[in-house]
Protein backbone atom coordinates (compact mmCIF):
# COMPACT_ATOMS: atom_id res chain seq x y z
CA UNK A 1 0.00 0.00 0.00
CA UNK A 2 2.87 2.48 0.99
CA UNK A 3 4.70 1.66 -1.65
CA UNK A 4 2.31 1.98 -4.29
CA UNK A 5 1.76 5.53 -2.67
CA UNK A 6 4.77 6.16 -3.18
CA UNK A 7 5.09 4.91 -7.45
CA UNK A 8 2.14 6.96 -7.30
CA UNK A 9 2.83 10.31 -5.81
CA UNK A 10 6.68 10.38 -6.28
CA UNK A 11 7.04 14.06 -5.17
CA UNK A 12 5.21 13.98 -2.65
CA UNK A 13 6.92 11.31 -0.33
CA UNK A 14 10.48 12.58 -2.06
CA UNK A 15 11.41 9.55 -4.08
CA UNK A 16 12.02 9.15 -7.51
CA UNK A 17 10.07 6.90 -9.66
CA UNK A 18 13.41 4.54 -9.94
CA UNK A 19 14.24 4.49 -6.68
CA UNK A 20 10.47 3.50 -5.52
CA UNK A 21 11.16 1.51 -8.21
CA UNK A 22 14.06 -0.36 -6.69
CA UNK A 23 13.08 -0.26 -3.80
CA UNK A 24 9.61 -2.44 -4.77
CA UNK A 25 11.84 -5.02 -6.39
CA UNK A 26 14.03 -5.03 -3.34
CA UNK A 27 11.04 -5.41 -0.74
CA UNK A 28 9.51 -8.69 -3.45
CA UNK A 29 13.07 -10.21 -3.11
CA UNK A 30 13.03 -9.43 0.85
CA UNK A 31 9.70 -10.88 1.37
CA UNK A 32 9.37 -14.36 -1.35
CA UNK A 33 6.26 -15.34 -0.90
CA UNK A 34 5.91 -19.49 -1.90
CA UNK A 35 2.65 -20.09 -3.63
CA UNK A 36 -0.01 -21.34 -1.69
CA UNK A 37 1.67 -20.03 1.42
CA UNK A 38 -0.87 -17.50 2.20
CA UNK A 39 -3.73 -19.70 1.81
CA UNK A 40 -2.00 -22.18 4.17
CA UNK A 41 -2.51 -19.32 6.64
CA UNK A 42 -5.99 -18.60 5.79
CA UNK A 43 -6.66 -22.33 6.05
CA UNK A 44 -6.14 -22.29 10.05
CA UNK A 45 -9.04 -22.45 12.11
CA UNK A 46 -10.65 -18.84 13.33
CA UNK A 47 -9.39 -18.98 16.65
CA UNK A 48 -6.08 -20.22 15.80
CA UNK A 49 -5.54 -17.65 13.65
CA UNK A 50 -6.50 -15.32 16.09
CA UNK A 51 -4.18 -16.32 18.27
CA UNK A 52 -1.37 -16.46 15.83
CA UNK A 53 -1.35 -12.27 15.35
CA UNK A 54 -1.18 -11.39 18.68
CA UNK A 55 1.68 -13.59 19.31
CA UNK A 56 3.53 -14.31 16.35
CA UNK A 57 5.61 -17.41 17.89
CA UNK A 58 2.48 -19.01 19.47
CA UNK A 59 3.41 -22.97 19.40
CA UNK A 60 0.61 -23.17 16.90
CA UNK A 61 -1.21 -27.10 16.48
CA UNK A 62 -0.43 -27.92 13.10
CA UNK A 63 -3.47 -28.96 10.91
CA UNK A 64 -2.76 -31.78 9.07
CA UNK A 65 -3.30 -31.49 5.42
CA UNK A 66 -2.17 -34.90 3.96
CA UNK A 67 -4.34 -38.11 4.62
CA UNK A 68 -3.49 -39.72 7.95
CA UNK A 69 -2.63 -42.82 5.95
CA UNK A 70 0.44 -41.08 4.62
CA UNK A 71 2.10 -40.51 8.36
CA UNK A 72 0.58 -44.25 9.05
CA UNK A 73 3.87 -46.05 8.76
CA UNK A 74 6.84 -44.18 8.98
CA UNK A 75 9.98 -46.34 8.09
CA UNK A 76 12.14 -47.17 11.69
CA UNK A 77 15.04 -44.72 10.20
CA UNK A 78 12.88 -41.95 9.48
CA UNK A 79 11.26 -41.92 12.76
CA UNK A 80 14.68 -41.27 14.75
CA UNK A 81 16.33 -39.61 12.02
CA UNK A 82 14.32 -36.81 11.80
CA UNK A 83 14.00 -35.53 15.07
CA UNK A 84 18.28 -36.04 15.05
CA UNK A 85 18.39 -33.48 12.20
CA UNK A 86 16.91 -30.60 14.08
CA UNK A 87 19.91 -30.96 16.62
CA UNK A 88 22.58 -31.10 14.35
CA UNK A 89 22.73 -27.23 13.91
CA UNK A 90 22.82 -26.11 17.65
CA UNK A 91 25.27 -29.37 18.61
CA UNK A 92 27.34 -28.29 15.53
CA UNK A 93 27.62 -24.41 16.25
CA UNK A 94 28.04 -25.51 20.74
CA UNK A 95 30.69 -28.07 19.41
CA UNK A 96 32.41 -25.89 17.23
CA UNK A 97 32.27 -23.26 19.67
CA UNK A 98 33.34 -25.21 22.53
CA UNK A 99 36.60 -26.10 19.69
CA UNK A 100 37.32 -22.78 19.50
CA UNK A 101 38.05 -21.74 23.14
CA UNK A 102 39.89 -24.54 23.47
CA UNK A 103 41.85 -23.92 21.25
CA UNK A 104 42.70 -20.79 22.06
CA UNK A 105 41.15 -18.52 19.31
CA UNK A 106 38.97 -17.52 21.79
CA UNK A 107 38.90 -16.72 26.01
CA UNK A 108 35.31 -17.08 25.64
CA UNK A 109 34.44 -15.03 28.61
CA UNK A 110 31.54 -13.17 26.79
CA UNK A 111 30.39 -15.95 25.12
CA UNK A 112 31.40 -18.47 27.72
CA UNK A 113 31.91 -22.34 25.61
CA UNK A 114 29.04 -24.48 26.52
CA UNK A 115 31.08 -26.69 29.63
CA UNK A 116 31.35 -23.40 31.59
CA UNK A 117 28.04 -23.07 31.49
CA UNK A 118 26.93 -26.32 32.26
CA UNK A 119 29.84 -26.34 34.63
CA UNK A 120 27.61 -23.50 36.05
CA UNK A 121 24.84 -25.40 36.38
CA UNK A 122 26.34 -28.31 38.20
CA UNK A 123 27.83 -25.73 40.79
CA UNK A 124 24.41 -24.25 41.58
CA UNK A 125 22.66 -27.61 41.67
CA UNK A 126 25.16 -28.54 44.22
CA UNK A 127 25.36 -25.42 46.59
CA UNK A 128 21.42 -25.88 46.39
CA UNK A 129 21.09 -22.30 45.37
CA UNK A 130 19.40 -23.59 41.96
CA UNK A 131 16.90 -25.53 43.51
CA UNK A 132 15.56 -22.13 45.70
CA UNK A 133 15.47 -20.54 42.16
CA UNK A 134 14.19 -23.27 39.97
CA UNK A 135 11.14 -23.28 43.36
CA UNK A 136 10.55 -19.87 43.18
CA UNK A 137 10.39 -19.06 39.23
CA UNK A 138 8.31 -22.12 39.14
CA UNK A 139 5.84 -21.26 42.26
CA UNK A 140 4.97 -17.86 40.61
CA UNK A 141 4.29 -18.92 37.41
CA UNK A 142 2.51 -21.81 38.64
CA UNK A 143 0.44 -19.24 40.47
CA UNK A 144 0.32 -16.83 37.75
CA UNK A 145 -1.02 -19.02 35.59
CA UNK A 146 -3.64 -20.51 37.48
CA UNK A 147 -5.44 -17.39 38.27
CA UNK A 148 -4.95 -16.18 34.68
CA UNK A 149 -6.46 -19.43 33.11
CA UNK A 150 -8.98 -19.06 35.49
CA UNK A 151 -10.50 -15.71 34.93
CA UNK A 152 -9.34 -16.17 30.90
CA UNK A 153 -11.16 -18.79 30.98
CA UNK A 154 -14.55 -17.72 32.60
CA UNK A 155 -14.45 -14.14 30.79
CA UNK A 156 -14.01 -16.31 27.74
CA UNK A 157 -16.55 -18.48 28.08
CA UNK A 158 -19.47 -15.99 29.58
CA UNK A 159 -18.32 -13.92 26.73
CA UNK A 160 -18.43 -16.48 24.09
CA UNK A 161 -21.66 -18.06 25.00
CA UNK A 162 -23.97 -14.99 25.52
CA UNK A 163 -23.76 -12.31 23.22
CA UNK A 164 -25.17 -9.80 25.28
CA UNK A 165 -21.75 -10.21 27.48
CA UNK A 166 -19.96 -10.06 25.00
CA UNK A 167 -20.74 -6.67 23.96
CA UNK A 168 -20.76 -5.49 27.25
CA UNK A 169 -17.72 -6.94 28.00
CA UNK A 170 -15.32 -7.22 25.54
CA UNK A 171 -14.67 -4.23 24.05
CA UNK A 172 -13.25 -2.98 27.87
CA UNK A 173 -11.19 -6.38 27.17
CA UNK A 174 -9.61 -5.81 24.06
CA UNK A 175 -8.92 -2.48 25.49
CA UNK A 176 -7.15 -3.06 28.21
CA UNK A 177 -5.04 -5.90 25.63
CA UNK A 178 -3.90 -2.88 23.50
CA UNK A 179 -1.86 -1.86 26.63
CA UNK A 180 1.52 -3.33 27.09
CA UNK A 181 1.06 -4.90 29.79
CA UNK A 182 4.44 -4.26 31.21
CA UNK A 183 2.79 -1.04 31.79
CA UNK A 184 1.14 -2.28 34.65
CA UNK A 185 4.34 -3.04 36.48
CA UNK A 186 4.51 0.54 38.63
CA UNK A 187 0.66 0.46 39.22
CA UNK A 188 0.47 -3.21 40.44
CA UNK A 189 4.02 -2.60 42.61
CA UNK A 190 2.24 0.47 43.71
CA UNK A 191 -0.94 -1.52 44.59
CA UNK A 192 -0.15 -4.61 45.85
CA UNK A 193 3.92 -4.13 46.89
CA UNK A 194 6.63 -5.22 45.47
CA UNK A 195 6.75 -8.57 46.80
CA UNK A 196 5.34 -11.81 45.81
CA UNK A 197 1.41 -10.40 44.68
CA UNK A 198 2.77 -7.82 42.26
CA UNK A 199 4.81 -10.38 40.48
CA UNK A 200 1.87 -13.00 40.34
CA UNK A 201 -0.39 -10.37 39.40
CA UNK A 202 1.49 -9.62 36.61
CA UNK A 203 2.00 -13.19 35.24
CA UNK A 204 -1.45 -13.89 35.62
CA UNK A 205 -2.63 -10.57 33.55
CA UNK A 206 -0.05 -12.04 30.59
CA UNK A 207 -1.95 -15.04 30.71
CA UNK A 208 -5.12 -13.97 30.60
CA UNK A 209 -5.72 -12.37 27.21
CA UNK A 210 -4.41 -15.60 24.92
CA UNK A 211 -6.74 -17.64 26.91
CA UNK A 212 -9.59 -15.55 27.12
CA UNK A 213 -9.70 -14.81 23.12
CA UNK A 214 -9.20 -19.00 23.01
CA UNK A 215 -11.96 -19.43 24.76
CA UNK A 216 -14.20 -17.22 23.48
CA UNK A 217 -12.86 -17.33 19.51
CA UNK A 218 -13.13 -21.18 20.08
CA UNK A 219 -16.95 -21.10 21.38
CA UNK A 220 -17.76 -18.19 18.61
CA UNK A 221 -16.12 -20.91 15.99
CA UNK A 222 -18.15 -24.07 16.84
CA UNK A 223 -20.25 -25.56 14.20
CA UNK A 224 -23.51 -24.38 14.09
CA UNK A 225 -24.09 -28.00 11.34
CA UNK A 226 -23.13 -29.85 15.08
CA UNK A 227 -24.79 -27.74 17.05
CA UNK A 228 -27.92 -28.88 15.09
CA UNK A 229 -27.28 -31.90 15.62
CA UNK A 230 -27.36 -31.77 19.27
CA UNK A 231 -30.63 -29.90 18.48
CA UNK A 232 -32.19 -32.99 16.82
CA UNK A 233 -31.60 -35.46 19.61
CA UNK A 234 -32.96 -32.74 21.95
CA UNK A 235 -30.17 -32.05 23.94
CA UNK A 236 -30.37 -29.81 27.08
CA UNK A 237 -28.63 -26.59 27.65
CA UNK A 238 -25.76 -28.40 30.18
CA UNK A 239 -25.69 -31.45 28.08
CA UNK A 240 -25.40 -29.25 24.80
CA UNK A 241 -22.57 -27.89 26.60
CA UNK A 242 -20.57 -31.02 27.86
CA UNK A 243 -21.27 -33.24 24.80
CA UNK A 244 -21.34 -30.95 21.94
CA UNK A 245 -19.76 -27.47 22.90
CA UNK A 246 -16.90 -28.89 25.24
CA UNK A 247 -15.41 -31.18 22.98
CA UNK A 248 -15.50 -28.65 20.20
CA UNK A 249 -13.69 -26.03 21.93
CA UNK A 250 -10.88 -28.47 23.70
CA UNK A 251 -8.51 -27.94 20.53
CA UNK A 252 -8.18 -24.76 20.97
CA UNK A 253 -8.20 -23.95 24.42
CA UNK A 254 -5.25 -25.97 24.77
CA UNK A 255 -3.53 -24.36 21.82
CA UNK A 256 -4.53 -20.69 24.55
CA UNK A 257 -3.14 -22.64 27.60
CA UNK A 258 0.11 -23.34 26.15
CA UNK A 259 0.47 -19.83 24.51
CA UNK A 260 -0.60 -18.22 27.86
CA UNK A 261 2.33 -20.07 29.69
CA UNK A 262 4.27 -19.12 26.69
CA UNK A 263 3.18 -15.80 27.78
CA UNK A 264 3.59 -16.70 31.38
CA UNK A 265 7.11 -17.59 31.36
CA UNK A 266 8.08 -14.44 29.23
CA UNK A 267 6.14 -12.34 32.57
CA UNK A 268 7.93 -14.07 34.76
CA UNK A 269 11.05 -13.04 33.61
CA UNK A 270 9.67 -9.17 33.74
CA UNK A 271 8.58 -9.40 37.24
CA UNK A 272 11.60 -11.18 38.27
CA UNK A 273 14.14 -8.53 36.76
CA UNK A 274 12.29 -5.68 38.34
CA UNK A 275 12.74 -7.11 41.72
CA UNK A 276 13.78 -9.98 43.41
CA UNK A 277 15.92 -11.57 45.62
CA UNK A 278 15.65 -15.28 44.28
CA UNK A 279 14.67 -16.73 40.79
CA UNK A 280 15.62 -17.72 37.73
CA UNK A 281 15.57 -13.78 36.85
CA UNK A 282 17.89 -12.81 39.54
CA UNK A 283 20.07 -15.17 38.27
CA UNK A 284 20.11 -13.26 35.41
CA UNK A 285 19.99 -9.23 37.10
CA UNK A 286 22.57 -10.98 39.41
CA UNK A 287 24.85 -12.29 36.56
CA UNK A 288 24.59 -9.05 34.43
CA UNK A 289 25.61 -7.15 37.38
CA UNK A 290 28.67 -8.52 38.65
CA UNK A 291 29.54 -9.28 34.83
CA UNK A 292 28.97 -13.82 34.80
CA UNK A 293 28.00 -14.08 31.20
CA UNK A 294 27.93 -18.02 32.24
CA UNK A 295 25.42 -17.43 34.98
CA UNK A 296 23.40 -15.54 33.01
CA UNK A 297 23.50 -18.37 29.99
CA UNK A 298 22.55 -20.87 32.43
CA UNK A 299 19.84 -18.63 33.71
CA UNK A 300 18.35 -19.49 30.00
CA UNK A 301 19.28 -22.69 29.06
CA UNK A 302 17.06 -23.35 32.48
CA UNK A 303 14.55 -21.44 30.77
CA UNK A 304 14.25 -22.91 27.91
CA UNK A 305 14.01 -26.32 29.64
CA UNK A 306 11.51 -25.03 32.17
CA UNK A 307 9.36 -23.39 29.32
CA UNK A 308 9.63 -26.45 26.98
CA UNK A 309 8.80 -29.25 29.68
CA UNK A 310 5.46 -27.43 31.01
CA UNK A 311 4.46 -27.12 27.95
CA UNK A 312 5.28 -30.46 27.09
CA UNK A 313 3.10 -31.32 30.21
CA UNK A 314 0.00 -29.99 28.92
CA UNK A 315 0.45 -31.49 25.44
CA UNK A 316 0.56 -34.85 26.82
CA UNK A 317 -1.97 -34.38 29.43
CA UNK A 318 -4.47 -33.09 26.76
CA UNK A 319 -3.27 -35.71 24.18
CA UNK A 320 -5.96 -38.67 25.19
CA UNK A 321 -8.66 -35.83 24.94
CA UNK A 322 -7.58 -35.21 21.52
CA UNK A 323 -6.69 -38.27 20.01
CA UNK A 324 -9.55 -37.63 17.06
CA UNK A 325 -7.61 -34.75 15.59
CA UNK A 326 -5.80 -35.51 12.81
CA UNK A 327 -3.03 -33.25 13.74
CA UNK A 328 -1.99 -35.39 16.72
CA UNK A 329 -1.83 -38.74 14.40
CA UNK A 330 0.91 -36.29 12.36
CA UNK A 331 2.56 -35.13 15.38
CA UNK A 332 2.87 -39.28 16.12
CA UNK A 333 4.45 -40.24 13.42
CA UNK A 334 6.61 -37.04 12.63
CA UNK B 1 -50.01 -39.79 9.73
CA UNK B 2 -47.70 -36.91 9.20
CA UNK B 3 -49.63 -33.15 8.41
CA UNK B 4 -49.07 -29.94 6.60
CA UNK B 5 -51.14 -27.51 6.67
CA UNK B 6 -50.86 -24.52 4.83
CA UNK B 7 -47.09 -24.03 5.95
CA UNK B 8 -45.22 -20.79 5.21
CA UNK B 9 -41.93 -19.33 5.77
CA UNK B 10 -41.13 -15.81 5.51
CA UNK B 11 -37.18 -14.71 6.40
CA UNK B 12 -36.54 -11.83 8.15
CA UNK B 13 -35.13 -10.79 5.34
CA UNK B 14 -38.54 -10.90 3.69
CA UNK B 15 -37.69 -13.90 1.42
CA UNK B 16 -40.73 -16.04 1.15
CA UNK B 17 -39.21 -19.32 0.98
CA UNK B 18 -42.15 -21.50 1.29
CA UNK B 19 -46.17 -20.50 0.77
CA UNK B 20 -48.92 -22.45 2.23
CA UNK B 21 -47.59 -25.79 1.57
CA UNK B 22 -49.66 -28.44 2.42
CA UNK B 23 -49.51 -32.39 2.06
CA UNK B 24 -50.67 -35.45 4.18
CA UNK B 25 -48.20 -38.02 4.57
CA UNK B 26 -49.06 -41.39 5.70
CA UNK B 27 -47.17 -43.79 8.12
CA UNK B 28 -44.61 -45.84 6.42
CA UNK B 29 -44.92 -43.68 3.15
CA UNK B 30 -41.49 -42.60 0.90
CA UNK B 31 -42.00 -39.18 -0.06
CA UNK B 32 -39.20 -37.53 -2.46
CA UNK B 33 -39.74 -33.76 -2.62
CA UNK B 34 -38.16 -32.61 -5.65
CA UNK B 35 -37.50 -29.07 -7.26
CA UNK B 36 -35.32 -26.69 -8.54
CA UNK B 37 -32.95 -24.62 -6.11
CA UNK B 38 -34.72 -22.09 -4.03
CA UNK B 39 -38.00 -23.62 -4.22
CA UNK B 40 -37.62 -24.20 -0.02
CA UNK B 41 -37.69 -27.65 0.22
CA UNK B 42 -34.88 -27.67 2.98
CA UNK B 43 -37.23 -24.84 4.45
CA UNK B 44 -39.46 -27.43 4.36
CA UNK B 45 -37.61 -29.85 5.48
CA UNK B 46 -36.31 -28.16 8.40
CA UNK B 47 -39.76 -27.14 9.16
CA UNK B 48 -40.61 -30.43 9.44
CA UNK B 49 -37.69 -31.24 11.95
CA UNK B 50 -38.67 -28.61 13.99
CA UNK B 51 -35.06 -26.52 13.90
CA UNK B 52 -36.73 -23.56 12.30
CA UNK B 53 -40.14 -22.45 13.18
CA UNK B 54 -42.69 -22.06 10.20
CA UNK B 55 -44.12 -18.41 10.07
CA UNK B 56 -47.55 -19.77 9.70
CA UNK B 57 -48.97 -22.84 9.38
CA UNK B 58 -48.76 -26.28 11.15
CA UNK B 59 -47.02 -29.67 11.40
CA UNK B 60 -48.21 -31.86 12.96
CA UNK B 61 -47.54 -35.52 13.53
CA UNK B 62 -50.17 -38.00 14.54
CA UNK B 63 -52.21 -34.52 15.95
CA UNK B 64 -49.42 -33.35 17.58
CA UNK B 65 -47.70 -30.09 16.56
CA UNK B 66 -44.54 -29.72 15.87
CA UNK B 67 -42.65 -26.71 16.83
CA UNK B 68 -39.04 -27.75 18.02
CA UNK B 69 -37.16 -30.87 17.61
CA UNK B 70 -39.39 -34.05 18.41
CA UNK B 71 -38.09 -37.78 19.56
CA UNK B 72 -40.24 -39.54 16.91
CA UNK B 73 -38.72 -37.37 13.76
CA UNK B 74 -35.05 -37.88 13.31
CA UNK B 75 -33.02 -36.23 10.33
CA UNK B 76 -30.29 -36.93 8.14
CA UNK B 77 -28.04 -33.87 6.54
CA UNK B 78 -26.98 -33.13 2.95
CA UNK B 79 -23.23 -34.01 5.32
CA UNK B 80 -23.04 -36.97 7.76
CA UNK B 81 -22.33 -33.98 10.55
CA UNK B 82 -20.74 -36.54 12.77
CA UNK B 83 -18.80 -35.63 16.13
CA UNK B 84 -15.39 -36.04 14.98
CA UNK B 85 -14.44 -36.52 19.02
CA UNK B 86 -16.44 -39.45 19.06
CA UNK B 87 -15.50 -43.17 17.75
CA UNK B 88 -17.90 -44.57 15.11
CA UNK B 89 -19.88 -46.32 17.98
CA UNK B 90 -20.32 -43.67 20.31
CA UNK B 91 -21.44 -41.08 17.27
CA UNK B 92 -24.30 -43.93 16.66
CA UNK B 93 -25.30 -44.34 20.17
CA UNK B 94 -25.21 -40.60 20.69
CA UNK B 95 -29.28 -40.48 20.62
CA UNK B 96 -29.49 -43.49 23.09
CA UNK B 97 -27.50 -41.67 26.10
CA UNK B 98 -30.65 -42.26 28.33
CA UNK B 99 -30.74 -46.17 28.16
CA UNK B 100 -28.50 -47.92 30.17
CA UNK B 101 -24.81 -48.87 28.84
CA UNK B 102 -25.53 -52.17 27.99
CA UNK B 103 -28.59 -51.94 26.38
CA UNK B 104 -27.47 -49.11 23.99
CA UNK B 105 -23.76 -51.15 23.32
CA UNK B 106 -26.42 -54.01 21.95
CA UNK B 107 -28.77 -51.65 19.84
CA UNK B 108 -25.49 -50.01 18.61
CA UNK B 109 -23.48 -52.99 17.69
CA UNK B 110 -27.39 -54.65 15.78
CA UNK B 111 -26.93 -51.47 13.97
CA UNK B 112 -23.25 -51.32 12.94
CA UNK B 113 -24.06 -55.16 11.71
CA UNK B 114 -26.99 -53.75 10.03
CA UNK B 115 -24.69 -50.87 8.62
CA UNK B 116 -21.93 -52.90 7.52
CA UNK B 117 -19.56 -51.23 9.40
CA UNK B 118 -19.30 -53.51 12.76
CA UNK B 119 -14.96 -53.86 12.13
CA UNK B 120 -15.07 -50.09 12.32
CA UNK B 121 -16.63 -49.50 15.44
CA UNK B 122 -14.02 -48.12 17.10
CA UNK B 123 -12.20 -45.88 14.24
CA UNK B 124 -12.56 -42.08 14.28
CA UNK B 125 -14.95 -40.30 11.68
CA UNK B 126 -12.12 -38.94 9.64
CA UNK B 127 -10.92 -42.53 8.88
CA UNK B 128 -14.17 -43.07 7.22
CA UNK B 129 -14.81 -42.80 3.40
CA UNK B 130 -17.89 -40.35 2.46
CA UNK B 131 -20.13 -43.51 1.85
CA UNK B 132 -18.98 -44.89 4.96
CA UNK B 133 -19.80 -41.75 7.24
CA UNK B 134 -23.24 -41.48 5.56
CA UNK B 135 -23.88 -44.77 7.01
CA UNK B 136 -22.67 -43.81 10.35
CA UNK B 137 -25.25 -40.84 10.03
CA UNK B 138 -27.80 -42.90 8.37
CA UNK B 139 -27.67 -45.62 11.62
CA UNK B 140 -27.04 -42.76 14.02
CA UNK B 141 -30.66 -41.29 13.13
CA UNK B 142 -32.63 -44.93 13.02
CA UNK B 143 -31.06 -46.31 15.96
CA UNK B 144 -33.73 -44.51 18.31
CA UNK B 145 -36.81 -45.62 15.83
CA UNK B 146 -38.17 -42.80 14.91
CA UNK B 147 -41.46 -43.27 13.36
CA UNK B 148 -40.56 -40.36 10.77
CA UNK B 149 -36.91 -40.17 9.11
CA UNK B 150 -36.18 -36.89 7.32
CA UNK B 151 -33.25 -37.03 4.66
CA UNK B 152 -31.93 -33.86 3.06
CA UNK B 153 -30.25 -34.16 0.00
CA UNK B 154 -28.35 -37.12 1.69
CA UNK B 155 -26.99 -38.78 -1.25
CA UNK B 156 -26.11 -35.85 -2.70
CA UNK B 157 -22.11 -35.18 -2.13
CA UNK B 158 -21.20 -39.28 -3.40
CA UNK B 159 -20.01 -40.67 -6.05
CA UNK B 160 -22.47 -42.14 -8.46
CA UNK B 161 -21.90 -45.68 -7.53
CA UNK B 162 -21.75 -45.06 -3.86
CA UNK B 163 -25.13 -43.22 -3.67
CA UNK B 164 -26.96 -46.30 -5.45
CA UNK B 165 -25.54 -48.63 -3.17
CA UNK B 166 -26.78 -46.13 -0.24
CA UNK B 167 -29.98 -45.51 -2.05
CA UNK B 168 -30.76 -49.52 -2.04
CA UNK B 169 -29.29 -49.74 1.48
CA UNK B 170 -31.56 -47.40 3.13
CA UNK B 171 -34.95 -48.87 1.33
CA UNK B 172 -33.19 -52.46 3.13
CA UNK B 173 -33.30 -50.48 6.00
CA UNK B 174 -36.62 -48.70 5.82
CA UNK B 175 -38.06 -52.42 5.12
CA UNK B 176 -36.65 -53.00 8.94
CA UNK B 177 -39.18 -50.69 10.82
CA UNK B 178 -41.05 -48.91 8.18
CA UNK B 179 -40.48 -45.47 9.30
CA UNK B 180 -42.02 -42.98 7.08
CA UNK B 181 -39.24 -41.06 4.87
CA UNK B 182 -39.26 -37.48 3.40
CA UNK B 183 -36.48 -36.92 1.41
CA UNK B 184 -35.46 -33.87 -0.70
CA UNK B 185 -33.50 -34.49 -3.38
CA UNK B 186 -32.18 -32.69 -7.13
CA UNK B 187 -31.99 -36.63 -8.33
CA UNK B 188 -35.31 -38.00 -10.66
CA UNK B 189 -33.58 -40.94 -10.70
CA UNK B 190 -33.16 -41.10 -7.07
CA UNK B 191 -36.72 -39.80 -6.29
CA UNK B 192 -38.14 -42.17 -8.57
CA UNK B 193 -36.02 -45.07 -6.92
CA UNK B 194 -37.13 -44.54 -3.72
CA UNK B 195 -40.56 -43.18 -3.53
CA UNK B 196 -43.76 -43.95 -3.06
CA UNK B 197 -45.12 -40.06 -4.26
CA UNK B 198 -42.72 -37.40 -5.32
CA UNK B 199 -43.97 -33.95 -4.74
CA UNK B 200 -42.43 -31.33 -6.92
CA UNK B 201 -42.08 -28.42 -5.87
CA UNK B 202 -41.77 -24.55 -7.48
CA UNK B 203 -39.34 -21.47 -6.51
CA UNK B 204 -40.34 -18.21 -5.76
CA UNK B 205 -42.05 -18.87 -3.68
CA UNK B 206 -41.53 -22.36 -2.62
CA UNK B 207 -44.95 -24.08 -3.28
CA UNK B 208 -46.66 -27.58 -4.07
CA UNK B 209 -46.76 -27.79 -7.92
CA UNK B 210 -47.92 -31.41 -8.67
CA UNK B 211 -47.21 -34.73 -7.22
CA UNK B 212 -46.92 -37.92 -8.70
CA UNK B 213 -47.92 -41.44 -7.50
CA UNK B 214 -44.80 -43.88 -8.61
CA UNK B 215 -46.48 -47.43 -8.85
CA UNK B 216 -43.94 -49.36 -9.39
CA UNK B 217 -43.23 -52.76 -7.14
CA UNK B 218 -40.00 -53.16 -5.23
CA UNK B 219 -36.94 -53.58 -5.19
CA UNK B 220 -37.67 -51.37 -8.71
CA UNK B 221 -35.57 -52.07 -11.90
CA UNK B 222 -33.71 -48.89 -12.56
CA UNK B 223 -33.30 -49.72 -16.30
CA UNK B 224 -37.23 -50.68 -16.89
CA UNK B 225 -39.45 -48.99 -19.54
CA UNK B 226 -41.78 -48.52 -16.77
CA UNK B 227 -39.36 -47.04 -14.54
CA UNK B 228 -37.90 -44.59 -17.62
CA UNK B 229 -41.77 -43.88 -17.90
CA UNK B 230 -42.09 -42.55 -14.63
CA UNK B 231 -38.72 -40.48 -14.54
CA UNK B 232 -40.20 -38.51 -17.56
CA UNK B 233 -43.33 -37.65 -16.03
CA UNK B 234 -41.14 -36.41 -13.32
CA UNK B 235 -38.74 -34.79 -15.68
CA UNK B 236 -42.00 -33.09 -17.42
CA UNK B 237 -43.34 -31.70 -14.55
CA UNK B 238 -40.07 -30.51 -13.05
CA UNK B 239 -39.30 -28.98 -16.79
CA UNK B 240 -43.13 -27.48 -15.97
CA UNK B 241 -42.28 -25.98 -12.54
CA UNK B 242 -39.48 -23.80 -13.71
CA UNK B 243 -40.54 -23.16 -16.99
CA UNK B 244 -42.20 -19.92 -17.09
CA UNK B 245 -43.71 -19.76 -20.39
CA UNK B 246 -45.88 -23.06 -19.48
CA UNK B 247 -49.10 -21.20 -19.00
CA UNK B 248 -49.82 -21.58 -14.63
CA UNK B 249 -53.23 -22.45 -14.57
CA UNK B 250 -53.50 -20.68 -11.20
CA UNK B 251 -50.23 -18.86 -9.97
CA UNK B 252 -51.04 -18.68 -6.49
CA UNK B 253 -52.24 -22.62 -6.47
CA UNK B 254 -50.36 -24.74 -8.61
CA UNK B 255 -52.22 -26.92 -11.00
CA UNK B 256 -54.49 -28.89 -8.85
CA UNK B 257 -53.97 -32.60 -9.56
CA UNK B 258 -54.80 -33.34 -6.41
CA UNK B 259 -54.96 -30.13 -4.06
CA UNK B 260 -56.55 -29.81 -0.32
CA UNK B 261 -57.12 -26.27 -0.73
Amino acid sequence: MLLSLILRSPHKAGVSKDEARAQLAKSHMRFPCPPGEGKRLLAFPRQTRLLMTMISDAPVLQQASEPAESAAAPSRLSRYARPMLGLLLPLTLALGWELVVWLGWSNGRLVPPPSRIFATIAELARSGELVRHITATLWRVALGFAFGVVAGTLLGAISGYWSLARRLLDPTVQALRAIPSLAWVPLFILWLGIFETSKVALIAVGVFFPVYLGVMGAILSVDRKIVEVGRTFRLSGPAMIRRILLPAVLPAYVVSLRVGLGLGWMFVVAAELIGASEGLGYLLLDGQQLGKPAQILAAIVIFAILGKLTDWLIEVAAAPFLRWQDAFVRAKGA
Amino acid sequence: MLALDRVSKTYPNGVQALARFSAEIRQGEIIAIIGGSGCGKSTLLRAIAGLDRASSGTVTLDNEAISSPHAKIGIIFQEPRLLPWLSVADNIGFGLADLPAAERGEKVARALERVGLTEKAQAWPRELSGGQAQRVAIARALVPQPEVLLLDEPFSALDAFTRRDLQDHLLDLWADTRPTLVLVTHDVDEAVVLADRVLVMRPRPGRLFDQIEINLGRPRDRNSPLFENFKRSVLTSLDRSLDRSVPDRDATQGPGQAMWW
